[in-house]
């Protein structure tokens, strides 16, 4: 035998461990997968699309590339250097014969569209930029009853 | 009392080497794992088999084959952004829920409840090594311990085996300490009954 005892039983409870958290990790990676988006699950973090979705309500997304994304539907995009992910409306879009786009976006319960947070000198997203589209979502119960 | 010469020097080492071994009594998991490796001791040092661990190995190998897979996904995912990513993510995670099912076809199967699988060395040399195992079972919020001996003569490849189902309150004392006392002579009992046979035949 390789292993003395109790070398052997220090592994089995640290590979106990690692199978924890391997397991949560293979499933968050399966739903990228299987989802086709980078977040599959992502929390709204503020009150700018009020009153559709308040903070703390848990968005499932998809990113298929079939979604079309049109004026009044909802993305959830990324700006390119930063970690969080945003939720709001489509406000405008530019949109090249190929199927390319540009588009602005505005949370329902702000008072300026979003170009303010955009990069410096960035006007307009692109498909790149977003994490993908609300397939289901699960109210925060802090607000239900409002 | 002691019923022989070897049970009373056994249970002397135990006193003098471990420290009472105190647990939540109604801890139903801790209460198995401590009779679990009080069994395991009398066997190992009472009778002195030697442990064989080519069933823990066989499960510690599918979960580091397992956990391989993972690691492989978190680097590449880290190295390769997503979607560039996803076939070789694919890939790892359907590889992982396949060693996963793997894993639990193994412990439903061939390791049972087995937690030891010791040896006899034939003192002749001659023979291949008599087998032990020991396999328990403690029902959750139950307190009776059913433990399981199981022998494989090397010879002639037979198996017999034997066991008990008592309550655990026999064997563990108002503070949750374990009384090797009480414990030691019911694995011998065990033991014996196994081990008597084999000398007739």
């Amino acid at each position: 035998d390789v292993l003395p005892g109790s070398l052997r039983r220090l592994y089995y409870q640290v590979l106990n461990f690692g199978m924890i958290v391997s397991s949560a990790l293979m499933i968050w990676k399966g739903l990228m997968v299987v989802t086709g988006s980078e977040s599959p699950i992502v929390v709204v973090l503020s009150g700018s699309m009020e009153p559709a979705f308040h903070r703390g309500d848990l968005l499932f997304l998809t990113n298929r590339i079939e979604d079309p994304i049109r004026v009044g539907e909802i993305v959830v995009f990324r700006i390119e250097g930063r970690e969080i992910p945003i939720v709001h409306r489509v406000l405008k879009i530019h949109e090249k014969q190929n199927g390319d786009i540009k588009f602005l976006t505005k949370g329902d319960n702000n008072a300026v569209d979003d170009r303010g947070l955009y990069k410096r000198g960035q006007h307009w997203l692109e498909k790149k930029d977003v994490v993908g589209r609300i397939c289901a979502l699960y109210w925060n119960s802090d607000y239900l009853n409002e | 009392m002691p019923k022989s010469l070897n049970s009373l020097w056994f249970l002397l080492q135990w006193k003098i080497d471990d420290k009472p071994v105190k647990i939540d009594k109604w801890d139903g998991s801790a209460v198995k794992n401590s009779l679990d490796d009080s069994a395991k001791k009398v066997l190992l040092e009472k009778y002195k088999y030697v442990e064989n661990f080519r069933l823990i190995d066989g499960r510690l190998m599918i979960c580091t084959i397992s956990c391989f897979f993972a690691m492989v996904a978190l680097v590449w995912d880290y190295l390769h952004p997503f979607p560039e990513s996803k076939p070789v993510l694919a890939f790892c995670v359907v590889s992982y829920f396949v060693m996963m099912g793997i894993l639990t076809i193994y412990t439903s199967y061939k390791e049972k409840s087995i937690f030891l699988v010791a040896h006899r060395k034939d003192p002749a040399g001659m023979d291949p090594d008599d087998v032990w195992q020991l396999s328990s079972s403690l029902k959750r919020f139950d307190d009776k311990y059913t433990l399981k001996l199981t022998f494989i003569s090397g010879k002639t490849k037979q198996q017999r085996e034997a066991e008990f189902t008592k309550s655990i309150a026999k064997f563990f004392d108002n503070n949750g300490t374990l009384v090797m006392e009480a414990y030691e002579p019911e694995v011998s009992r065990l033991h014996d009954s196994l081990a008597t046979e084999r000398k007739i035949k």
